[in-house]
């Protein structure tokens, strides 16, 4: 397996990419997703594989650098085993070739040498300018099994204009066996990237979405917010203090009486090679006008019930139909399970007008892994949630 | 989107904004969107301004004053911030040209497709980006993301006024320059998603093409990204412009000069 370089994809892709495949990094254009083919690259040059880098849209120094940048490991031909081809030999290529048939020739020579001499185990190859040179299968042909080395695993990393109906066709086509999308959406916040693992030959697994974000030199699968929400007294700051290793909630307390939020929870984790952002908000309705502030651009809503209180349930239905509008995945959680009296899932769906489609976890806000289980479906939830 | 000009009303020398409105949900939902004055007194007098989400085209011939005035629309006004993504001068000398007109350079950036061919190790600040050369769409679409990203998060001048969303002046200096290094068809979806996204932003892009240099149809395909085409023609050593595409204002042409950053219309 060469891994990705970036854990969490690995995870999802039983352990990173067989040996020998033909993998397409597709770029939507202004989606900061170079790091991908970098991350790939760097980790099979630190696996000690031999590679030749297709770059024929910058130099060597540049790309070196600018990796260096992106990555924060330099990459050095001294340490590394790795070969170019570069804006300067497309040049050259095109300078002596007189028709697109001798450039395609001749690009072919010079990578079946390449391959021969440094006996070339992984190919990474910037299509972009060689899709406009050749066309896609033309473009394709110069990575073929002529040119390179039996069991070559070939990396592509494209530019893609043409939007999903042509990803949707190479899938159909299998003429890949990873199709890894990198996209970007304004919904439900504004320049939000994410990936999707679109097809893959060697697993059968769902298709998933996961946002990102570079940090640090690394893709980093995020949620920039889910909202806690609930009735007074549900367990709302209790679940954010358990879900997260770091926060902090806006509490007030009365005479003779527990604190209650006043402005919100907030907390942080990192989780499944997530990092979350956790919003809890007050339960109040004499802060239902925050209510929207707090709700807004979140990916997705816990709503926290009390599950031993029945007068709450009004309350509870008239927040998730507040919550239902935004078309965000939604789970709901019934708290103090461990309490007397609590209701049955049934009562739950009844009383608050829920859904078959919205799952519903019995838990204790106390105990961190069912807290953590009402998470696991969000985020699982959410990472089916097309965007 | 709803323009948000903080609270309370906007700083003295911010431009104009304006009113649109639209259907949801059966009801009628008042919105506020922002002007981009032009700094031509004809178009700015006429209509207050070019509405957010505006892509201009300058066409025009060479050695005329159509680089001159892609600056002068392109100039960040009080609030406001500018991308010059440079084809044909490094950053130095497109911040210089921002000077000319009058702007502050902190509110403008500058995606350098120049620099980097002759110095690899040239790093990327937060408002000066370089890509190698113009060929590379995939870099010059990401450091566009890039920039706009900080500028929405407030933390591209150091010196942010709170706008939200932020106006942004977009130039392409210049669409021919693109033209000689990529294909008309990828070209055009190029742009196509680059002319998208500043309507998302609500920004004003202005990009800049020769009129000589290209055929009927590379011309008429670029126009079809375009809302406005301001022409220019040389006569005898001198300049004249005209505007296409807004309502109200007639296609004669303006014999003009430019002078410190203005347009000086001309008797």
């Amino acid at each position: 397996m060469i891994s990705t370089g970036m854990y969490g994809i690995d995870d999802m892709l039983g352990g990173g990419i067989p040996e020998g495949s033909r993998v397409l990094y597709s770029l939507d254009p202004g989606v900061d997703g170079q790091l991908f083919m970098i991350s790939t690259l760097v980790s099979a040059l630190e696996k000690g594989q031999s590679c030749l880098a297709i770059i024929p849209h910058t130099t060597v120094d540049a790309f070196l650098h600018d990796s260096e940048q992106l990555r924060g490991m330099a990459i050095r031909a001294e340490d590394h085993r790795i070969v170019f081809l570069d804006s300067v030999d497309r040049e050259r290529i095109q300078r002596s070739s007189s028709s697109i048939d001798a450039a395609e020739k001749e690009w072919q020579v010079r990578i079946r040498k390449l391959c021969a001499e440094n006996k070339v185990e992984v190919i990474f190859g910037y299509f972009d300018i060689i899709y406009e040179d050749f066309g896609f299968e033309k473009g394709l042909r110069l990575l073929s099994p002529d040119c390179c080395l039996p069991r070559s695993t070939i990396i592509i990393e494209h530019l893609n204009f043409e939007g999903d109906m042509f990803l949707e066709s190479l899938a159909v086509r299998q003429s890949f066996d990873l199709i890894l999308a990198i996209k970007a959406s304004f919904r439900p916040l504004p320049h939000f990237n994410y990936f999707t693992i679109l097809y893959t030959s060697w697993s059968t697994q769902l298709r998933r979405s996961i946002p990102f974000l570079v940090k640090n030199g690394r893709v980093v699968p995020y949620i920039p917010k889910i909202v806690v929400t609930g009735p007074p007294e549900a367990g709302k700051s209790r679940f954010v203090a358990s879900a997260t290793e770091l926060g902090v909630s806006v509490d007030r307390a009365g005479p003779g009486r527990d604190a209650t939020t006043v402005a919100m929870d907030f907390g942080w984790l990192h989780w499944q090679d997530f990092d979350i952002t956790l919003y809890g908000t007050p339960g109040q309705p004499r802060f239902d006008p925050m209510l929207p502030v707090i709700l807004n651009n979140a990916m997705g809503v816990v709503l926290l019930v009390d599950a031993t209180n029945r007068e709450q349930l009004g309350r509870a239905r008239h927040l998730y139909k507040l919550i239902a509008k935004m078309h965000v995945p939604i789970v709901v959680a019934a708290n103090k399970k461990d309490l007397p009296g609590p209701m049955s899932e049934e009562e739950l769906r009844k009383g608050i007008g829920i859904g078959k489609g919205v799952p519903i976890f019995l838990i204790s806000a106390q105990r961190k892994d069912d807290v953590r289980a009402v998470l696991e479906s969000l985020v699982d939830s959410i990472t089916r949630f097309v965007y | 989107m709803l323009y948000l000009s903080g609270i309370g009303s906007l700083p003295p020398g911010f431009p104009a904004i304006g009113t649109t409105s639209y259907k949801h949900s059966g009801e009628i939902i008042q919105q506020e969107m922002y002007s981009y004055k032009t700094g031509i007194p004809q178009i700015d007098q006429a209509t207050g301004g070019f509405d957010a989400g505006t892509n201009l085209l300058i066409l025009a011939p060479s050695l005329s004053l159509a680089e001159e005035l892609a600056y002068i629309l392109a100039r960040p006004l009080p609030g406001e911030y500018a991308i010059m993504l440079s084809t044909n001068e490094r950053a130095s000398e497109v911040i210089d040209q921002f000077r000319v007109v009058g702007a502050d350079k902190s509110f403008v950036g500058v995606i350098d497709a120049i620099t980097k061919s002759s110095t690899p190790t040239i790093t990327d600040t937060g408002r000066f980006m370089f890509v190698t050369n113009p060929t590379d769409l995939t870099g010059i679409g990401i450091k566009f993301s890039q920039m706009l990203e900080t500028i929405f998060d407030g933390t591209f001048s150091g010196k942010e006024t709170g706008l939200f969303p932020p106006p942004i002046r977009f130039c392409i200096n210049s669409v021919s320059t693109l033209l000689m290094y990529r294909k008309l068809e990828v070209l055009y979806q190029f742009l196509h998603v680059m002319t998208a996204k500043l309507k998302k932003v609500e920004g004003f892009g202005i990009y800049i093409l020769n009129s000589e240099a290209f055929d009927e149809r590379t011309v008429s395909l670029i126009k079809q990204l375009m809302n406005i085409v301001i022409e220019i023609k040389v006569e005898r050593s001198d300049n004249y412009f005209r505007v296409m595409g807004i309502h109200g204002i007639n296609a004669d042409w303006h014999k003009f000069t430019t002078s410190k950053g203005q347009v000086v219309m001309a008797l």
